[in-house]
Order: structure tokens, then C-alpha cells, then sequence
């Protein structure tokens, strides 16, 4: 600590917090970590330090269902943002996910900005395995960026990976796949439709839900630019939104689609250039 | 029949039994060859083959089997060019008791090569030319004793000498047949006219002057074994082991520029059993750490497979490892500071890179780790093909705009009952694994049709469809047959996803 503390009697209320509120997070966060901005405004005002923290865990889940092929492109997009160097990507899952799924498709990660050059994939028997494969490659600090597949996870192994992650300075980012819907009359339990939500205690820094959204099309009706319903759930020393967000294949970048976005948005001429709105 | 292109026209060069028999000789042009072998009842293609030379691949096996004739004695030479490149020398000097004696070797090394399917002709004596002589121009293999060689070579022709064709002709213009004629004569006019290579060579027979001989290098074999005072169980001591082991090997790989690629760790157990166990790695290593870690990952999915990780029984009194495969390694420069992203520790990050690529594959077993390359093929599901991952990728091309591809694909195409017009219009509902979706925009059709250079039948054309439905969803959706023209009942199916 630079400044040596104030004497008990001397300080109020408001000082006493002012002081916690600096040290806080430095006592909590390992050193100085680095965060990537997504380069928008509203964006990056929600997140600590201005954007996704390098060295953490985040997880990604899908509203339903039927929008984790949305989810896992979401985490391809975010995948390729992290290091755009020439290091190796990881994406590490179960067999059983890639049986359900489908494989990850090298032309169709290449729209998504992820050079499948660089892509390595892990296919492990179980998520024990998995979960091994993804503090191998923490620790080696060989990938940019470590992405995973894992249903269920408690909290001393997402804290373990919190850790691991933030001690190599790599992101690790995890898709909690939803169980597939069942049938009401099969289920035990009724539900109204929504998969049942991984709702485990999680040491994640960041904790996304996203869900499909209608693409962009130009007039002649083709997709020019994916979509999707952003919500961040959580986020630690940051706050939650929701927003439209829209991915520019071309530019490799995500912009705000204006439908939910903040009205003191659709102001501001002085924005940066690199931001786009649409609608 | 060998034929190779000699002052223009291709010649005989070697022959078999029965080409010989047709009375077909070494050094005719293959027109004269094929004329004698006709026959009026077979057609010409049937009953003469004729194949290129190729002594760059004839070299190669020759030394092939000068490296597994080691087994009798380390000291093999195979015949240089001068000799006629088709034979070996064996150097039996303290080995042939070994055998039984050198006629019983002579005898099992004449079976064994008959096994492979090689007639040979052999023949021992105490001098290398002498049993060239002999194994060439008799027909019975030989063993002669020593100080025989004056009475064994007389008669022979004067080719047995090894002499170059010019001294040949010149030899036989003058006269002289036969090798006897030029060992009773003076020496002294022969040195004069001719080289001192017929002297050299008469006196090498005889056994005068020696004969250097270029006796073949084994590859090298790099392992250590190491006899433990206490037999030993634990899967800790045999990795800590190992790793001494690795210690003692690294020096003569760094001596000679190699590094292993894989590996082999023998452990004798005290009944007399053993149990290998095989590494392979993504290049070459020289680091022992690196793969005593190895070894360690993969007892430990040893023992997820089966039970026990080790069957050591009463414990291991030996352990060996040896590498079965050495790659050059080029040593590079290490960096004073290692900091990961920076362009000048390239070389040491694509090495840790295939040090977690190599424990990654042990622990999880081969096949796990993979990279993606493209293949250029149509059918998207060939479009790209999984290999096992070394340290670098392949190179992708730009993608195109105008073909979308899905970001999940399946192996198979799932079916998918579908509602659309006939004969081509696009999706309008569909159901998927039992659940409805109702198309809000369908784009397409990107037509893509089969390869027919590959299957003999016509494989049915596909349309593929991106349909959006209403919750946002994409998917790929493809027709497979074109309505009334190769089928009456086109089926749907749903091939991948999209983001």
C-alpha cells in the first residue's frame, strides 16, 4: 500500500468507504490484469476495467436449447478477438457434445473471424477429462485463448480454473450447454418451455445468456450480419445489460443493433468511428 | 527383365532364369531381346516383361541387406561399383565358430537368402579377392583353405581379377585367358605396360598386399537399460527411472544433432515378464522432463483403461529405454527472458506448443487432439478433414461471401420432415427431432452436386437451403434430388447450424 492508513478517530464514513473502494479491487484481482475492450461505449461501460478481463473465467449459456449453436458463436467471435497473434486457439470438449451438436466447421468458423489455422480441438471422453485438458492448457500458456465445453461444474472447480486462468493471463471461456428440452408430459417436473438453466454458483468473472436473434439482411433478402440477444447475467465489479448485438463478418467486429439500446445512445455524434448503429 | 538405356537404345541388363534360357544375353537392345523370346502361340506383351532399371532403389536394398547380414559379423562391406554393386562381403574372420564353423554358416546364410526368394552364389576364402573370384565364376559354393588361392584362381578366366574392361581387352588381345597365365609370369613387363592396377589387384587375390574394404555403419541405437538393485513397483520410481534414463541417452543424441521422436521403455519384471510402453511425440525431443511427464500421462491412462496401471506382479529389476525413431533436431537459440508473445521466442512457443499437444495426446488417448484442413471438395461434408495436430496448422483459403457455411456441422445429415413447394421451392415448415419450426426466410438454393468422378452412379444433386425460423434460428437444410428428374420423392435433410 502506497499511503499509510488514516488514524481510527480522524476519518467518517465516507472516507473509510472511498479508501475500501480503492483497495478492494486491487486485493482481490491478481495484479493489474488486462481487460480487451469490445469497442463500444455501452458495452464496455458495464464491464470492469472497460472490457472482458484477459486473465478469467467467463461463461457463455444459451437461453434455450436451440440457441447454443448461436452461443458457441458467440464464443468463437470473442475467441478470435482475444491475442489476434499467431498462437493456437483451443476448444476442448466431451465426444458427446460434438455427437449432438455437430463438429465446429473450419469454412464456417472462418465468418466468425476465428482462423481455423489456428484452431486446435480436444475431444476428451468425459468432462473430467475435459476439465483436465483445460488446466493443461492454461498452465502451458501456450494458447491465446482456451474455449470449453462443460455441463455441469461446481464451485470449487470454476474456482480452481478462476484461478488457474488469471495465474496464466489466458481467457478461459466455458459454454454451459442447457439439457435438451424434454417433453412435458415425459418430465417429472413441469416447465414452461425454457430448458432448465444451470443456475450453479459460479466463480466466472463475466456470465452471459444469449440468445438467437433475426439476422441482418440487405434488400435482396441475404444475411449480411448475424445477430444475436446479448444479456450479461453477471459480472463481477461490473454491471448487467441487455442488448442486440450484431456481428460484422467483413470487419470481424460487434456493433449495437439500436432496438434495445439505451435511447441516450442514439445521440452522441462524437462517436468513435469504428461504431455502427443500425435500425 | 531389367532394361536401362544404354548408348541410346535400352538394354538388357539383367535377366531371369528363364529369360536366359530363351537364350536372351546382358548387353543386347531389347528389340533383339523380344525377338528371340516370341512365340508364335503367345502374344509379345505375355512373355516378355521388361521393367526400368532403377539402381539408386537396387543401392538401397542391397544395403538393406548388407545391415541384416550384421547378424553373422559387424564387419559387411557390399560390393562397390567396381565389383559389380550385386554381392557382399562378410568378414568372418571370428565369427564363423560361432556358426558351427564356416561351412555350416556358409549353409545357413545360402538357405536364408534362398528364403527370401535371392539365389545366391557364395564362396569363402582368406582373401576378399579370391572369394570373389569364386563365388563368381563356380558354380558350388567353395570354402578354401588358406595359401590355396595360387591353385584355386589358375584356372579361372582373367575377369575374375577385377579389372577395368580397357586392361581386359588389351589382356585378351595378347592373349592371355586365363588367370593362371598371368600369376606364373615375371612381373616386370606387366608393370610396364599396363597400370598398376593389374599388379595391385593380382596381389590382392593372392593375399600380398591387403584390401581395404567399406564396411557398412549400422544406424545408431540409442538406449540405456539400467539393472536396479531392489525391484520396484511404485509408478513414481518408474517415471523418476525413466527419466535417468532419458538423462543418459540425451548426451548421444545431442552428439549427433537427433532428437527422438519415439520412444520405447521396457520394464523386466522379476518372473521374467516385460511390459513396453510406446511414446510418440510430435517432434523430436531431447528434453528428459518433458518425457518422464510423458510417461507418467500415460501410466495414468494406462490405469483408466484397465485396472492397474502397472502389472508389475513382484516389481521390475530392469528397466530400458530406447528410442526407436530419431528426427533431426536443429538446436535453436533460447531466450534469456521468456516472454510469451513476443516474435523472438517463435521457435521455444511452437515447442512448448507440441509439448501440450504431445501430453494432451498421451493422457487422453491418440485421436483426441486434432487439427482442421481443407480439402477442395463440393460435398461439404468432405470440405475438410481432422488430422492429428502438430505444431502448425494447415493454410486456409479467404472464405467466400456468397456460399454461407454453417458453423456446426453433422457427420451425417439428420432427416427432416419438410413442407415445401413442388417441384423446387424452398422450406416452409419443417420438423427435427421432433420439434416444429416454422421458416420465417429461406435463402438459397446453393445447388451442389455430386462428384462423379468418384462413385460410378449418379449420387443425387443437393439444394441447400439457410432458413431462418421464428425464434432467429438458422439452419442449413438441404433437397436432396431434383424432382422428376432423378427422383419422384426428394428428401430433406438438415446438414449444420449456424450462429
Amino acid at each position: 500500500m502506497s499511503s499509510s492508513p488514516l488514524p481510527v478517530q480522524g476519518r467518517n464514513r465516507a472516507a473509510i468507504v472511498a479508501e475500501l473502494r480503492r483497495l478492494l479491487p486491487r486485493l482481490e484481482s491478481v495484479g493489474a490484469a488486462r481487460a480487451l475492450p469490445f469497442g463500444l461505449a455501452d458495452f464496455d461501460a458495464h464491464l470492469p476495467q472497460g472490457g472482458l478481463t484477459v486473465g478469467a473465467l467467463h461463461e457463455v449459456a444459451p437461453h434455450q436449447h436451440g440457441d447454443t449453436p448461436a452461443t458457441f458463436g458467440f464464443l468463437a467471435a470473442l475467441m478470435a478477438r482475444f491475442a489476434p497473434s499467431s498462437r493456437p486457439v483451443l476448444l476442448i470438449a466431451p465426444a458427446h457434445v460434438f455427437a449432438e451438436h455437430g463438429r465446429p466447421h473450419g469454412h464456417g468458423l472462418q465468418h466468425l473471424g476465428l482462423d481455423p489455422a489456428r484452431l486446435i480441438l480436444v475431444e476428451t471422453r468425459n468432462e473430467k477429462q475435459a476439465l483436465w485438458a483445460m488446466e493443461e492448457a492454461l498452465r502451458s500458456a501456450v494458447p491465446a485463448a482456451v474455449g470449453g465445453v462443460v455441463a455441469r461444474l461446481d464451485l470449487k472447480a470454476s474456482q480452481r480454473l478462476q484461478l488457474t486462468a488469471g495465474e496464466a493471463g489466458l481467457p478461459l471461456l466455458l459454454l454451459r450447454p442447457a439439457a435438451a428440452h424434454v417433453p412435458a408430459k415425459w418430465s417429472p417436473v413441469r416447465r414452461q418451455g425454457h430448458a432448465p438453466i444451470n443456475e450453479d454458483a459460479s466463480a466466472a468473472a463475466t456470465r452471459w445468456r444469449i440468445g438467437a436473434a433475426e439476422a441482418a439482411r440487405d434488400r435482396f433478402g441475404l444475411v449480411t450480419h448475424t445477430r444475436w440477444n446479448v444479456r450479461l447475467e453477471r459480472c463481477r465489479n461490473g454491471r448487467p445489460g441487455d442488448w442486440l448485438v450484431e456481428f460484422d463478418h467483413a470487419a470481424y467486429r460487434f456493433s449495437l443493433a439500436a432496438a434495445l439500446a439505451d435511447p441516450a445512445l442514439s445521440r452522441g455524434a462524437g462517436a468513435p468511428q469504428f461504431l455502427r448503429r443500425t435500425g | 527383365m531389367l532394361a536401362a538405356d544404354v548408348s541410346g537404345t535400352p538394354r538388357v541388363v539383367a535377366a531371369n532364369a528363364a529369360a536366359e534360357a530363351d537364350g536372351i544375353r546382358i548387353g543386347e537392345t531389347i528389340a533383339d531381346a523380344r525377338a528371340k523370346s516370341a512365340s508364335p502361340a503367345e502374344s509379345l506383351q505375355e512373355s516378355l516383361q521388361v521393367r526400368a532399371a532403377n539402381p539408386a532403389a537396387d543401392d538401397a536394398a542391397l544395403r538393406r541387406l548388407a545391415l541384416w547380414a550384421t547378424r553373422y559379423t559387424p564387419a559387411v562391406a557390399p560390393f562397390d561399383e567396381k565389383s559389380g554393386a550385386d554381392g557382399l562381403f562378410l568378414d568372418i574372420a571370428g565369427a564363423a565358430h560361432l556358426f558351427g564353423g564356416e561351412a555350416k554358416l556358409l549353409a545357413d546364410l545360402g538357405e536364408r537368402l534362398a528364403r527370401f526368394g535371392l539365389p545366391a552364389r557364395l564362396a569363402a576364402a582368406a582373401t576378399a579377392g579370391a572369394a570373389w573370384a569364386l563365388a563368381r565364376f563356380r558354380t558350388s559354393t567353395t570354402i578354401l583353405a588358406a595359401g590355396e588361392e595360387r591353385a584355386a584362381l589358375a584356372p579361372l578366366p582373367i575377369e575374375a581379377l577385377r579389372l577395368s574392361s580397357d586392361t581386359l581387352r588389351t589382356l585378351r588381345r595378347l592373349g592371355f585367358r586365363r588367370v593362371g597365365a598371368l600369376i606364373d609370369n615375371p612381373r616386370a613387363p606387366f608393370a610396364a605396360r599396363f597400370e598398376r592396377e593389374l599388379l595391385r589387384r593380382i596381389d590382392q587375390a593372392l593375399g600380398c598386399t591387403g584390401e581395404p574394404l567399406n564396411y557398412i555403419l549400422p544406424p545408431p541405437v540409442y538406449h540405456s537399460l539400467r539393472y536396479l538393485m531392489e525391484p520396484v513397483a511404485a509408478q513414481e520410481a518408474v517415471v523418476a527411472i525413466a527419466q535417468r534414463l532419458m538423462c543418459d541417452i540425451v548426451h548421444a543424441l545431442a552428439r549427433d544433432g537427433v532428437g527422438a521422436r519415439t520412444l520405447r521403455l521396457a520394464l523386466y519384471r522379476v518372473d521374467g515378464g516385460v511390459q513396453t510402453l510406446d511414446i510418440a511425440l510430435t517432434r523430436g525431443t531431447r528434453s528428459a522432463p518433458h518425457v518422464a511427464r510423458l510417461i507418467a500421462l500415460k501410466l495414468e491412462r494406462n490405469g483408466e483403461i484397465s485396472a492397474d496401471t502397472l502389472d508389475a506382479g513382484f516389481g521390475f529389476e530392469a528397466v530400458g529405454l530406447a528410442v526407436t525413431t530419431a528426427e533431426r533436431v536443429d538446436a535453436t537459440q533460447a531466450e534469456l527472458v521468456d516472454d510469451g508473445g513476443t516474435a523472438g521466442g517463435d521457435a521455444q512457443a511452437s515447442e512448448r506448443c507440441a509439448e501440450l499437444i504431445d501430453g494432451l495426446a498421451q493422457r487422453l488417448g491418440p485421436g483426441s487432439v486434432q487439427r482442421l484442413a481443407p480439402v477442395a471438395s463440393h460435398l461439404p461434408e468432405r470440405a475438410e478433414t481432422a488430422f492429428a495436430a502438430n505444431a502448425e496448422g494447415a493454410v486456409w483459403a479467404a472464405p467466400d461471401a456468397a456460399r454461407p457455411r454453417p458453423l456446426l456441422l453433422f457427420a451425417q445429415a439428420e432427416p427432416a420432415e419438410v413442407m415445401a413447394q413442388v417441384p423446387e421451392g424452398p422450406p416452409r415448415r419443417f420438423r427435427w427431432r421432433g420439434v416444429l419450426h416454422a421458416v420465417a426466410k429461406a435463402q438459397g438454393p446453393e445447388r451442389i452436386a455430386a462428384e462423379w468422378w468418384r462413385s460410378g452412379t449418379d449420387a443425387p444433386t443437393r439444394d441447400y437451403y439457410l432458413v431462418e425460423d421464428d425464434a432467429g434460428r438458422r439452419f442449413w437444410l438441404f433437397r436432396e434430388g431434383l424432382f422428376a428428374r432423378e427422383t419422384t420423392t426428394p428428401r430433406w435433410f438438415v446438414h449444420g447450424l449456424f450462429a
